[in-house]
């Protein structure tokens, strides 16, 4: 094959294959801001969970209890109510943990990834230069 | 420095980028205090409200209907409180309950307030020092001159090890102590005017020291065969050290670059050691050419010749154009270089131009010295055999015409070169002092340092084999450069 036909060959292949990654790369990126904006939600969820919880202990058994579900307010008991309180904050803390681990292997990967796009883009330019040198 | 400067200049962008991010964050705590001091002042209505809520079993009112519309109603039920709890959660209770809630609320409220004007503050200082270190900084746009920051640490050591000039016919303290002064001073601020005061200074110094050197020349020549006979080669470095001191004070510019020598000099003070030393060398240089012996400056002459003819041996040539290179260079390679070809002391001169290195690696040792005197071709230096003093005469005689045609740049430093040569050959006066060693001997030795050694050498070997050629008796030395003098001593042997 000719010369030049090699290195637009090479070039392309680096190339093609620079795009494959960045296209990982850009889901790399925006996975983790997902995951960071939910992992917001969830510590707010967690502060006003924590405030309820406090709130129903200061409470007496008198106090009648009520939980808005749609445009319903349903009684509640005011045990099952502290119960369901504990249970919820504890269902937010490991999704809080989840989504932390998730977050760093979203990182670990997208440095995986930039390492690789990085030796690509090195490559590629490499057979840019040879092409302009031989050419 | 201009590394140096780099660095500077990032940080300067470095700093003010912090600065601004540091700003924002307390910005966006002061925001958020903002809403924390809103919701704090509602719950403490609320808090009112609840007190006065259940003093009355009902109360008339206004209700709204829609968003345009009141009827008159009634508000019942003044003690039963229906609570958000949060998350959906509501809870029916009675208004001092209610006002429980609220309470424990506003303690989160405050909880959450305290911490943002802790962060607050905290940003608000690094701000200000992210400001502070912007400012000086800028200001030390150009620390190639001075070095302000580093300037008041090396000030503060500096004046510790201010150099004074030991040597006996060394420029006037005065000089070291105004340069010291000035240079503190310059230290000191840390505006960037300093920066180009010291510009201006350095060259007033210049052309001062340049005429101190020219005096101080003619003195040294005169008492420098006194002086060196009287000194101690090892004390050289010593020497060197108050040659340093007196060059940074005094100009250095005996035909090598002023500026470079110069900047360095307040860099000497004010940067770390390690400049100093560069700066130190440069001096040295000077130094050596303050000295009466040698004068660095000289073009480029083909060869070295250690002349003696009443005045120490010359070295001549282009060791002075290397300095000059070298302490060119200096400024940017740095120390070692200049080390190797720098002639800033006069121990730098034995260093360098052993010619008279016989096959081993003798220091010179200044024709002060008792041993170079043996060897040394200077008349001062006559303790030597007659017959060898005739001999090195003879040789000096060829040098010193060689030297006369020179400046007397090129005596000065000969003279040195001839002390530094002939202390290499102590014991056999002859052998030991054909001794115009100086010539190429420095060549050789200087050659792999020297860039400029290689040109220097051809012509040097040609006018060696005119003049007396050096010492056989270093075979490091070109062989070529000791044919005259070869001849000679063979002739007396």
């Amino acid at each position: 094959m000719p010369l030049k036909q090699r290195i637009y060959k090479g070039q392309q292949d680096p190339s093609s294959v620079q795009r494959g990654q960045k296209g990982e790369m850009s889901l790399y990126l925006k996975t983790p801001n997902k995951s960071m904006s939910a992992r917001q939600k969830l510590e707010t969820q967690l502060t006003e969970n924590n405030i309820v919880k406090e709130e129903l202990d200061l409470l007496e058994s008198a106090n009648i209890v009520y939980k808005l579900i749609g445009p319903v307010l349903v009684k509640q008991d005011l045990d099952e109510a502290k119960a369901t309180v504990t249970k919820r904050l504890e269902y937010i803390n490991g999704e809080i943990q989840r989504y932390e681990t998730l977050l760093k292997e979203m990182e670990k990967k997208s440095d995986q990834h930039r390492e690789v796009l990085s030796s690509l883009q090195q490559e590629f330019q490499k057979a840019q230069g040879m092409a302009v040198g031989k050419v | 420095m201009a590394e140096k400067g780099n660095m500077n200049v990032e940080h300067v962008d470095g700093v003010a980028r912090l600065r601004e991010e540091h700003e924002k964050v307390v910005k966006d705590c002061e925001s958020r205090i903002q809403h924390w001091k809103k919701v704090s002042g509602d719950y403490e209505a609320l808090n009112d409200r609840l007190e006065t809520l259940p003093e009355q079993l009902s109360y008339d009112i206004m209700v709204p209907f829609g968003p345009l519309a009141f009827m008159p109603g009634k508000l019942v039920h003044t003690n039963e409180v229906t609570a958000l709890l949060g998350d959906n959660w509501f809870a029916k209770c009675s208004a001092k309950q209610a006002q429980k809630l609220v309470s424990h609320r506003m303690k989160y409220v405050k909880k959450e307030l305290d911490d943002l004007s802790k962060t607050m503050k905290n940003f608000e200082a690094r701000v200000s020092l992210a400001k502070n270190l912007e400012s000086m900084s800028a200001s030390k746009g150009d620390y190639v001159d001075i070095r302000e920051d580093a300037g008041n640490n090396e000030a503060a050591l500096t004046k510790g090890k201010q150099r004074i000039a030991h040597k006996p016919n060394s420029k006037p303290k005065l000089d070291a102590v105004l340069d010291l002064k000035e240079e503190e001073e310059e230290e000191n601020d840390e505006g960037s005017r300093k920066s180009v005061l010291t510009e201006e200074e350095l060259w007033a110094r210049l052309d001062e020291l340049e005429k101190l050197e020219e005096l101080q020349d003619e003195q040294d020549r005169l008492s420098d065969n006194a002086e060196m006979n009287g000194e101690d080669t090892s004390s050289s470095s010593s020497e060197e050290e108050e040659k340093e001191k007196d060059g940074q004070a005094e100009t250095r510019v005996n035909g090598l670059s002023l500026k470079p020598s110069w900047s360095s000099a307040p860099h000497s003070k004010v940067p770390p050691s390690v400049d100093g030393k560069e700066d130190e060398d440069d001096d040295d240089e000077d130094e050596g050419d303050c000295l009466p012996t040698i004068f660095f400056s000289h073009t480029v002459e083909p060869k070295k010749v250690r002349i003696n003819t009443g005045k120490n041996t010359m070295l001549k040539f282009s060791e002075r154009k290397e300095q000059k290179e070298h302490s060119k260079r200096k400024k940017k390679n740095g120390h070692s270089h200049h080390e190797l070809h720098k002639i800033t002391t006069p121990a730098d001169i034995y260093r360098l131009f052993v010619d008279v290195k016989n096959g081993e690696p003798i220091p010179r040792k200044s024709i002060l010295k008792s041993r170079s005197r043996e060897n040394s071709v200077c008349s001062d230096t006559s303790e030597s055999s007659a017959a060898d003093f005739d001999e090195r005469r003879m040789i000096g005689r060829s040098f010193s015409h060689d030297e006369a045609t020179h400046s007397d740049t090129s005596d000065g430093i000969t003279e040195e070169d001839s002390p530094t040569a002939v202390p290499l050959h102590p014991s056999s006066k002859f052998e030991a002092f054909s001794g115009t060693v100086v010539e190429k001997d420095p060549m050789p030795l200087a050659v792999p340092h020297l860039t400029i050694a290689p040109p220097a050498l051809p012509t040097i070997l040609e006018r060696k084999q005119e003049e007396v050629a050096p010492d056989p008796p270093p075979p490091q030395e070109p062989p070529k450069r000791v044919s005259k003098f070869k001849a000679a001593r063979l002739q007396q042997k």
